[in-house]
């Protein structure tokens, strides 16, 4: 006999039902699935979270150019004593940090009073994928993929159909990855698998801690880049100094941002926002005013040249150890001058 | 795309909605087959117009067979069609083998030749298509099936998505009268097919690639692990190469069967196959009765003396080696598996044959089948030549220098996976699953899908048939 299309349409949706709801049980019994790098920090910050009143997050430009014990040093000289630690983690672009932030605060610091976060825009592309798919994975929750779509389709109310369609063309890949990682997320796609594999698997001691040689989450940099490369930097820099101007934090970073700062100020603390010194030299702005928090602004070769000399800079993004001493000693500076401010 | 991946799923989708939504055949066949070059275009557009040339030639071959019947003319048109699939197939899988084999033949002989290998991509599934392609056309030639007269159907044919990219390789014979009759939705098992779906899906993404990293890691350099675990490592690679292959088979029957059309089936308990000529009634059915219908056969099959029955089985065992990869590791993988028929053969020759074997003797069949099957096995693992000598030296003489041990415990895993695979071969998981009602068996089929997909690595591993 053959069942009417509404009976199977009704067996179809209890499926999809059943599918849709014990992934959501799984969800929220399941540890998240936190990759390796991150999971080290988050680990150690929640045990030690009131050991500490000023955090760093950011990525690579933070982890290896911030170092929390000169940091510290100078804030004490200057009259403003701090404990901090660095949060900075490779590649952690947003919105990953947006997500990392609120693990973060969800362990409900008591002594926070400074989160130091680097302003960025929000990376949409599939170059994310080498960071690998357990990296790229456990950020996607339906917030943080809801606006990486957004960014990436970047809807104007301005914009007709057939353009909107070109954008839609346009963002293909991309909506196609977040979409999907999303869907592994929610599915929880590996996450037994993925804990009996940490389980079994041998690792190799690291010859350098996640956590950094002094346990306050900075890691020593590189060495300084090669003659060759050194060449090439002081062109791009100089065409870059050439054509100074400035760049909006995109709507939906802001947008992002903006909630974070709120989110900061909730547990009592105040956020920070730092642009690192990379080559680009259009410094990120946000669009309204008044911004969500302080901005200081360091990619800027004419305001702080000793940033931008080759021999302080692995390559166009990372400083050396010396470097880095500079810029955590300008950030401390900068730091205590806002403070400080009426 | 993979069968195992979240768009597969999406894409499946909509194919079987719009496609049960269709009121007529061939809008339905059009359907199909753009849905079919959509899925092969996921993985490189440019090589969609090599699948299309074939439909296009076979369907003009055996347009013009069906007008002649001169046998002169009719042979040539045959020749043109084996000409232009297995041309195909021997420049983008088999060229650079070639070249690179007869330059170190120079070399060894002393007469070292300058010769330059190409950057050729093999394109995805052509091992099967060509091989889906050449059953029609020499179908038709020998008066086994009518000629088709619609190229859609043909195409439909040789691009059905279930089966292009990695099998199972099904006749010209066999699908399509299946394409010349409105399906009915009513006819279809869907809760079969869903099972069906759901158990490939265990074996590819579950199973398979879950011990891939084991096997990965031995057979990078089975120099530097010791004898047990070459014995660990070829039977966890038996397990990944079955799971991995029939997974995907089992998907593909279940997508066809889903869209109303049956595909043969591939696999039947091959390792409780009793002896060797019992694994290749049981192992890849497809590829082993294709080769035996065009290939054993027609060299002379099993008639005539032993030694000529034998040089058919070594022929036709040598070629399905190279069959499934450019590499002498390949070929000498086929070469031993004829070997061990030839064995057989010649065994039962002289003994009992035709009498029924005792229980001692099924078990002993089944052990040396299966230890044959491993050593093979291992040859057709190793990355190169050398390799395959290290790892087989280690499992047939418990000899290594190796210190390094994968454990022996992870044999366990293997004597679990056995049990539930006995079960399933005496039917245990069978039927019970039919008995629930409609709404109970799609919200415990959600449920296990919600389970499987936690066991799933994130890492997919590419199926090991695409690259054949």
């Amino acid at each position: 006999m053959t069942k009417p299309f509404s009976y199977r349409f009704v067996c179809v949706a209890i499926g999809f039902g059943a599918l849709l709801t014990t992934s959501s049980i799984y969800h929220a019994l399941l540890p998240a699935s936190i990759p390796e790098g991150v999971a080290e920090k988050l680990e150690f910050f929640a045990k030690h979270k009131d050991e500490f009143d000023t955090l760093f997050l950011g990525s690579s430009r933070f982890y290896y150019a911030v170092s929390p014990e000169a940091f510290d040093n100078i804030t004490r000289e200057n009259g403003l004593p701090t404990r901090s630690f660095n949060f900075g983690i490779d590649g952690m672009n947003p919105p990953e940090n947006f997500y990392v932030l609120e693990q973060i605060l969800k362990t409900e610091p008591r002594s926070l009073k400074w989160i130091f976060v680097e302003a960025d825009n929000i990376e949409t592309k599939l170059h994310l994928k080498i960071l690998g798919s357990q990296r790229l994975l456990y950020w996607h929750d339906w917030r943080r993929t809801a606006l990486t779509l957004r960014k990436a389709l970047n809807p104007r109310p301005d914009t007709k159909w057939y353009q909107r369609l070109n954008r839609l063309w346009s963002a293909r890949r991309e909506l196609t990855l977040h979409l999907g990682l999303f869907q592994k997320q929610f599915t929880n796609v590996g996450r037994v698998a993925n804990f009996l594999s940490s389980q079994t698997e041998i690792r190799a001691p690291e010859s350098v801690p996640k956590l950094g040689p002094k346990g306050d989450g900075y890691r020593l940099s590189g060495a300084a880049m090669t003659p060759e490369r050194a060449e090439n930097f002081r062109r791009t820099l100089a065409a870059e100094v050439a054509a100074p101007g400035h760049e909006f934090i995109d709507p939906y970073a802001e947008g992002a941002y903006r909630d974070c700062a709120a989110r900061i100020r909730q547990l009592g603390a105040t956020p920070i926002f730092v642009v690192a010194p990379s080559i680009y030299q259009a410094p990120l702005r946000f669009r309204e005013s008044p911004p969500p928090g302080p901005v200081l602004v360091f990619n800027d070769a004419r305001t702080y040249p000793q940033l931008y000399h080759p021999n302080v800079r692995v390559d166009e993004q990372h400083l050396t150890n010396e470097g880095a001493a500079e810029f955590t000693r300008l950030l401390a500076l900068e730091f205590v001058r806002h403070v400080g401010q009426p | 795309m993979l069968f195992v991946e979240f768009r597969f799923f999406w894409f499946f989708l909509a194919v079987f909605c719009v496609y049960w939504s269709l009121r007529e055949n061939r809008s339905r066949k059009i359907w199909l087959l753009i849905c079919s070059y959509v899925f092969y275009a996921a993985w490189d557009w440019k090589f969609l117009f090599l699948l299309m040339g074939s439909s296009a030639l076979d369907y003009f071959v055996g347009r013009m067979l069906a007008r002649t019947e001169n046998p002169r003319a009719r042979r040539g048109w045959l020749m043109l069609s084996l000409c232009a699939n297995l041309g195909t197939l021997a420049f983008f899988k088999y060229f650079n083998f070639f070249i690179s084999s007869a330059a170190e033949l120079l070399a060894w002989l002393g007469l070292p030749a300058s010769i330059h290998t190409l950057n050729i991509i093999l394109p995805v599934g052509i091992s099967f298509y060509t091989f889906h392609s050449m059953s029609y056309t020499i179908d038709v030639y020998r008066g086994k099936m009518r000629a088709v007269s619609s190229l859609l159907d043909v195409a439909a044919f040789i691009g059905f998505f279930p089966q292009m990219v990695a099998g199972p390789i099904v006749r010209a014979a066999t699908f399509l009268p299946q394409l010349k009759t409105l399906r009915k939705f009513s006819d279809v098992d869907v809760r079969g097919a869903l099972v069906l779906f759901l158990t490939g899906f265990i074996k590819k993404a579950c199973i398979a690639d879950s011990v891939a990293p084991i096997v990965d890691r031995y057979f990078a350099a089975p120099g530097d692990f010791t004898a047990g675990s070459a014995w660990v490592g070829i039977t966890f690679y038996c397990i990944q190469v079955y799971c991995d292959f029939s997974g995907y088979t089992d998907m593909a029957l279940a997508s066809a069967r889903l869209l109303g059309y049956e595909l043969p089936i591939n696999f039947r308990f091959p390792y409780f196959a009793r002896s060797m000529s019992d694994f290749w009634h049981r192992w890849h059915i497809s590829l082993s009765t294709w080769l035996r219908d065009y290939l054993f056969i027609p060299l002379g099959g099993s008639r005539g003396p032993r030694w000529f029955v034998y040089r058919n089985i070594m022929i036709t065992m040598l070629l399905g080696g190279l069959w499934h990869g450019a590499a002498w590791t390949t070929v000498i993988w086929g070469g031993l598996l004829g070997l061990g028929l030839v064995v057989e053969r010649e065994w039962q020759h002289w003994t009992d044959r035709g009498k029924e074997a005792g229980t001692a003797r099924r078990w002993l069949g089944w052990a040396l089948t299966m230890y044959w099957f491993c050593f093979a096995l291992m040859v057709f693992r190793a990355l190169n030549l050398s390799d395959a000598l290290v790892a087989v030296r280690s499992f047939v003489l418990f000899r290594s220098e190796g210190a390094q041990d994968l454990g022996a415990w992870m044999l366990w895993i293997v004597v679990a996976l056995g049990i539930l695979h006995w079960l399933n071969s005496r039917g245990t998981f069978a039927t019970w699953w039919r008995r629930a009602p409609d709404p109970v068996f799609a919200a415990a089929y959600g449920c296990v899908a919600a389970t499987v997909l936690l066991f799933i690595p994130p890492h997919y591993t590419p199926f090991i048939y695409f690259q054949f």
